[in-house]
């Protein structure tokens, strides 16, 4: 037998998702199993065990290994990273305290600072300088330099980032002291600033490579441990890792940017997502990721996930927006909020009713896990409006407490003087609508109309939820994929091998230096293919795309432009670039300003290897009868009604592609429970997702 | 309590309340996105607001800068006496800078659009945002009168029937140095407005909506019962504060009496210092009111979004001729050199009753800015604003934040963007040792800018310092913050035109600590280690102001300091 498996596994915070392919039969196994955070290796090795035994495959067979993980995203949440020192131009060691001197709550005086990852006494500078067009102002002094090494060795610490300023114009003070650090100092990672982020405005920069070298040492043990474990299973060529851009890579580039995987989940979900969207011929949607603690979404155009260049990590006040550390790197662009099965509810003081962002997590969890939980919580409010089948949570194997839900949700309810099912309904609509505006920002702020897009929903949570996000959106539809609960981990499998690099370089851009700027995408591209080489990636596989971060000359802020062109240095900038850089930003803005010049900020190359395909088989769709599917009737509250009424439920493992249902229904799976509106009509197609569109 | 009959229940109120958050904050985004200057873009010194269509306050940007918005509504009131809301037209835009109408001085623009459902006035979208330029005198703190500050725009139309009122824009762009940064800003946010009308128009249609009468209502009616139900909290009494400020050619003395009655509070200002004849620090009435009011919004009711309901209860009386209640035709232009005194002014006088609530003075802003020309930067002339701040003053449970825009809020422009936009090289910012004032909870510290011109030909820099002379006290026995500095060439400075930086020339400029809360006697021991160790006091003032005596050389401490 050849090796014909690919295998994808995802540790998440609650679970590890596996799902294992055959690209012979096209057939997919998914197990899932609870996340064992002590030594992760132990879920690893179960879920291994198991669909090997499924499938009598082994180690030997399998062709690729991609793996998420959200290790790093913990280790800098609980703030578990190596002890870490930072070395910078002498007079800026303060810029991780001060920051962007800006609050995130303008009204809380009490609001904790944002604590930086390195502390005061293990920053050090050095007395060097380049100034804003890459000149030595003042040289590195080598006594000074010495002092610091000699200060990181008395520290004892375990990583180094080395951030100078203006370093993205031109690193070689970066690059001698980070030699001389490793030369000095055995067994310290260096991160430097030009070489994870060469991308101008200091405190952003050096907040990346800190976050960088902090989760270095952890992240280089534990891929060294995740080799040795599946060398032991049989497992022979290389184990690929996802980045946060959608990419995968290889261990010796995971080792040295950590950084860039601290989304490799949740960008795993996004890339099922346009999966999905292929396979349902919908080129355009949003992603509707839904677990226990966090919502994200995901807008996909023309099969891309959109990206961003800088986001957040580890917010303070949970989920608000400016509390975290900004890092920058390539990333899908998601939006995270604090709205999942345990986000709980309250009561404010103005007797209005609020959702999260507190969740009562898996433990003590919501009221009626029966664990002890006390407070109202999504998930009680799902059971009390018949959404969730109280003896078929999680395909039987957990009992749900209504009467403890009712409990929970009659405080709130007496509260805001509604009846208990009022008030359920209410918990389910503000947790949703704190989605809803979170999307609708997201998609406007792309410029695109949401009447246009489907929802495709998934996660636990996800399938309850998306009607009515997707009915207050005015999208098309939405869709459940089959095996909701773990579809993410099939993105692990879609994703071709590729890595970002950017560099800023400003300037205006003429035809006079567009052979100057022309050289710089050129190096780009050198560094990409280096990449792909040592990621076994053939020379004719490799693909790149360009980029740039421009903007109207004396602007602010910049934009990104894709660079359609074969050969950018041919082309007229006054016939081909402006224009198409005018027409980019009127998407976005609604207008742009014609009379002037533009200006070049940042340089974007993505290298890809080939795109990987996974076919999976197609049922027979002959069968349009739902009925052989229907478990019952069930009653559910739905607004419109103004009270409870009995509706068909179905047994998802049972209903054959090409059924055809109306709403309103309720579709039970193990991992997941989806709701069908009234005002839907519900096709089953080839794939068996669930495709749900709106009457209209 | 009474309520009204309403269909409003808690629920769908909620869910529209932020919804209207959400439109404002997009509006916000939008700005920074397509600004053009440093100020707008880097700095966020800007606010967008949603008023109804009496002009009075719905929503606003969860970062705007809290004045911004108090004012906003008052702008919007005064400038419908000139227009009344008949005469309004879809795609009209209204403009006006003047400081007795808007946000208290010329830079702030007021743009504010009317928005139309079915024919109907139903609410308006109001942005201020500071711009590049006015036009008039290259000064900042010294000048006699508003008309050298620069060019006043009465209110008037920027945008009729969706066009463009060309002589307001050419008239806007002829006035000042850097018209395309001017420009660029104010039409840009005229396209957040347009967005934001879009967003407002789905809103009103998602929830069959004729306008946003009873919305408005009951988001400001249960705003005003929750702020009215706090004060009643409070032990009716009078409050009085007072202290002395810089000002600048003579010390200031301001003071507030503030009386809780019931459920309303009354603040008066009398005592306060007259108006200032030839320095720039008068302030116009609307922004002492803006000032006065957001700490009691951010001590009773801070979880509460803002708007008018929070401020109805809330009588703010100051003497006309003040320094606080300026008339025109008063210079005004830095009048934020004594605005940042009036929030810490409330805040002190409040803390007998609000102990766990309130927060010691922070250093406040101290904002500089480059003009000049240099073909290596720039074409034309540049300006780049760079707004520090002191350290914040510290509450009874929390130390102060190292340096952070407070009262108002913005962000800092990054180092490495100023020095891409004019020759000028920063040689350190670093925090100040022992700035931060002592207390049980410790102030947060000042910092320190060392700059030079770099340029072949000199350079202005304008600079507003300010607690370069009189230390502001603490609460509850907490010391004052370190005091700011402005030294040029070695020499401290005294009186602030335009400072001419040749090439070769070093200026430093230090900002003000955050002021302390409580005795330092009691802070606690590990506290004072961890400060020693973080370099943020000096080993004296451990021994001399915090009592600890028998602290010796800390091992490690002073490591934190840079290498020299």
């Amino acid at each position: 037998m050849s090796a014909r498996y690919s295998l994808g596994f995802d540790i998440g915070g609650t679970f590890t998702d596996f799902v294992l392919v055959d690209s012979e039969s096209g057939t997919v196994e998914f197990y899932k199993t609870l996340t064992t955070p002590d030594d992760p290796s132990e879920a690893i090795r179960t879920g291994i065990d198991v669909l090997m035994d499924r499938t009598g495959a082994s180690g030997r067979d399998i062709e690729r290994a991609i793996h998420a993980t959200t290790l790093i995203t913990n280790a800098l949440i609980e703030r578990k990273g190596a002890r870490t020192a930072l070395v910078t131009t002498e007079g800026f060691i303060d810029i991780l305290d001060t920051q962007k001197e800006m609050r995130y709550d303008i009204y809380d005086l009490h609001s904790p600072p944002i604590e930086p990852l390195v502390p005061r006494p293990l920053r050090f500078g050095v007395k060097e300088r380049m100034n804003n067009f890459g000149d030595v102002i003042r040289p590195m002094e080598q006594e000074s330099l010495d002092t610091t090494i000699e200060r990181l060795r008395e520290a004892d610490v375990e990583a180094v980032a080395v951030c100078f300023l203006h370093s993205y114009q031109n690193p070689a003070h970066e690059e001698e002291a980070g030699q001389a650090i490793k030369e000095s100092l055995d067994d310290v990672s260096v991160s430097l600033s030009s070489e994870v982020a060469p991308e101008i405005r200091e405190y952003e920069r050096m907040s990346t490579v800190v976050a960088n070298a902090y989760v270095q040492p952890l992240t280089q043990g534990y891929i060294e441990k995740l080799k040795k474990d599946l060398a032991d299973a049989g497992y022979m060529r290389s184990l690929y890792l996802m980045l946060s851009s959608g990419g995968i890579t290889v261990p010796e580039t995971a080792e040295e940017f950590p950084i860039r995987l601290v989304e490799s989940g949740p960008a795993a979900g996004a890339l099922a997502a346009s999966f999905f969207g292929a396979q349902l011929g919908q080129s355009d949607l949003v992603s509707f990721d839904m677990g226990g603690t966090t919502a994200k979404m995901c807008m996909i155009k023309d099969g891309e996930p959109s990206m961003a260049h800088t986001f957040e990590i580890a917010r303070v006040h949970r989920f608000k927006r400016g509390s975290g550390l900004p890092v920058r790197i390539p990333a899908i662009e998601l939006i995270e909020i604090g709205a999942g099965g345990g986000s709980i509810a309250w009561v404010d003081r103005m007797g209005l009713l609020k959702v999260g962002p507190l969740s009562a997590g898996a433990s003590p969890g919501p009221a009626c896990y029966g664990l002890g939980g006390e407070e109202p919580t999504v998930t009680d409010a799902n059971l009390l409006l018949g959404y969730l089948n109280p003896e078929y949570f999680l395909g039987g194997d957990m009992a749900l407490d209504v009467e403890a839900a009712e409990e929970a949700v009659e405080k709130v309810a007496q509260a805001v003087d509604l009846s208990v099912a009022e008030a359920a309904w209410g918990i389910h609509q503000i947790v949703n609508e704190n989605m809803i505006s979170a999307t609708r920002v997201h998609i406007a702020e792309r410029g695109e109309d949401p009447r246009n897009l489907t929802l495709l929903a998934f996660g636990g949570a996800g399938p309850m939820h998306a009607y009515s996000i997707a009915k207050a959106l005015k999208m098309k539809g939405y869709v459940c994929p089959a095996g909701a609960g773990v579809a993410s981990a099939l993105g692990l499998l879609t994703a071709p091998v590729a890595f970002d690099f950017a560099r800023t370089y400003t300037t205006t851009i003429t035809q006079d230096n567009l052979p100057t700027l022309d050289q710089v995408f050129r190096d780009l591209v050198e560094e990409g293919r280096e990449v792909l080489r040592e990621a076994g990636v053939a020379d004719d596989d490799m693909r790149f795309e360009f980029s740039a971060d421009v903007r109207h000359k004396g602007q602010g802020h910049d934009i990104v432009v894709d660079l359609p062109w074969e050969d950018f240095g041919a082309i007229d900038i006054e016939q081909d670039f402006k224009p198409h850089f005018y027409e980019t930003y009127e998407t976005l803005y609604g207008h742009a300003h014609y009379h002037l010049d533009l200006e070049l900020m940042t340089c974007r190359v993505r290298a890809t290897g080939p795109q990987p395909t996974v076919n999976l088989p197609e049922s027979p769709s002959d069968s349009p009868d739902a009925s052989v599917a229907l478990k019952g009737q069930r009653a559910i509250y739905l607004p419109q009604w103004k009270g409870y009424r009995e509706v068909p439920t179905y047994d998802r493992a049972q209903l054959p592609a090409g059924a055809r249902f109306a709403g309103p229904a309720i579709v039970e799976e193990k991992e997941s429970t989806a709701l069908i509106g009234p005002d839907c009509e519900c096709r089953v197609d080839e794939h068996l997702n669930l495709v749900t569109l709106f009457n209209s | 309590m009474t309520s009204t009959e309403s269909t409003l229940d808690p629920i769908t109120l909620e869910v529209q309340w932020q919804r209207l958050i959400t439109i404002v904050d997009e509006i916000d985004t939008a700005t920074i996105r397509t600004s053009f200057s440093t100020i707008v873009g880097e700095s966020h010194d800007f606010g967008c607001v949603l008023m109804d269509a009496k002009g009075r306050g719905l929503a606003q940007a969860q970062w705007s800068p809290p004045g911004f918005c108090t004012m906003m509504p008052r702008t919007t009131r005064k400038m419908l006496k000139k227009f009344p809301p008949e005469t309004l037209r879809p795609g009209d835009v209204l403009i006006t800078n003047d400081p007795w109408i808007g946000s208290a001085h010329l830079p702030d623009y007021n743009l504010i659009t009317p928005v139309f459902y079915q024919d109907e006035l139903i609410a308006f979208l109001g942005t201020t945002a500071h711009v590049s330029d006015v036009g008039g005198h290259r000064g900042d703190l010294e000048a006699v009168d508003v008309f050298q500050e620069g060019t006043r725009v009465p209110p008037t139309f920027f945008y009729r029937d969706g066009r463009s009122v060309e002589l307001i824009h050419e008239f806007i762009s002829a006035n000042c140095r850097v018209p395309e940064l001017v420009m660029g800003d104010l039409d840009a946010i005229v396209g957040t407005h347009r967005v934001g009308i879009g967003r407002l128009l789905d809103f009103m249609r998602d929830y069959n909506l004729n306008d946003l009468k009873e919305l408005a209502e009951e988001i400001i009616g249960r705003s005003e019962r929750a702020m009215r139900d706090a004060i009643r909290e409070l032990p009716d009494g009078d409050y009085a504060f007072e202290k002395v400020i810089d000002g600048y050619f003579e010390p200031l003395t301001m003071k507030v009496t503030v009386s809780v009655r019931d459920s309303e509070m009354y603040f008066d200002f009398s005592g306060t210092s007259p108006q200032q004849e030839n320095a720039a620090i008068n302030i116009a009435y609307s922004m002492t009111h803006a000032a006065t009011v957001y700490p009691i919004k951010c001590m009773l009711t801070p979880r509460i979004p803002n708007n008018h309901g929070l401020i109805a209860p809330l009588h703010v009386e100051v003497p006309e001729g003040s320094i606080l209640n300026c008339k025109f035709p008063a210079p005004v232009k830095a009048r934020a050199k004594i605005n940042k005194h009036t929030a810490p002014l409330i805040f002190s006088a409040l803390a007998p009753v609000l102990p766990g609530e309130t927060i010691a003075p922070g250093g406040g802003i101290f904002p500089f800015y480059f003009a000049g020309n240099d073909s290596r930067y720039s074409e034309d002339t540049f300006t780049v604003h760079v707004l520090p701040y002191g350290g914040m003053g510290a509450t009874r449970d929390q130390d102060g934040w190292p340096p952070v825009a407070f009262p108002d809020n913005g962000t800092l422009t990054p180092t490495e963007v100023m020095e891409m936009q004019c020759p000028v090289v920063m040689w350190h910012k670093r925090i100040v040792p022992d700035s931060g004032g002592p207390g049980r909870r410790r102030g947060g510290p000042a910092e320190e800018y060392l700059l030079e011109c770099r340029g072949e030909k000199p350079i202005t820099l304008t600079v507003r310092p300010d607690t370069l002379e009189y230390p502001i006290e603490g609460l509850e026995g907490g010391h004052p913050g370190s005091l700011g500095a402005v030294i040029v060439n070695g020499e401290p400075q005294k009186r602030f035109p335009p400072i001419e930086m040749r090439p070769k020339d070093q200026v430093i400029i230090r900002t003000p600590g955050g002021c302390g809360f409580g005795n330092p006697k009691e802070r606690e021991r590990e506290r004072v280690l961890a400060d020693l160790r973080y370099g943020y006091i000096t080993e004296k003032a451990a021994r001399d102001i915090y009592g600890y005596q028998d602290i010796a050389r800390y091992p490690g401490h002073g490591r934190a300091a840079d290498a020299d």
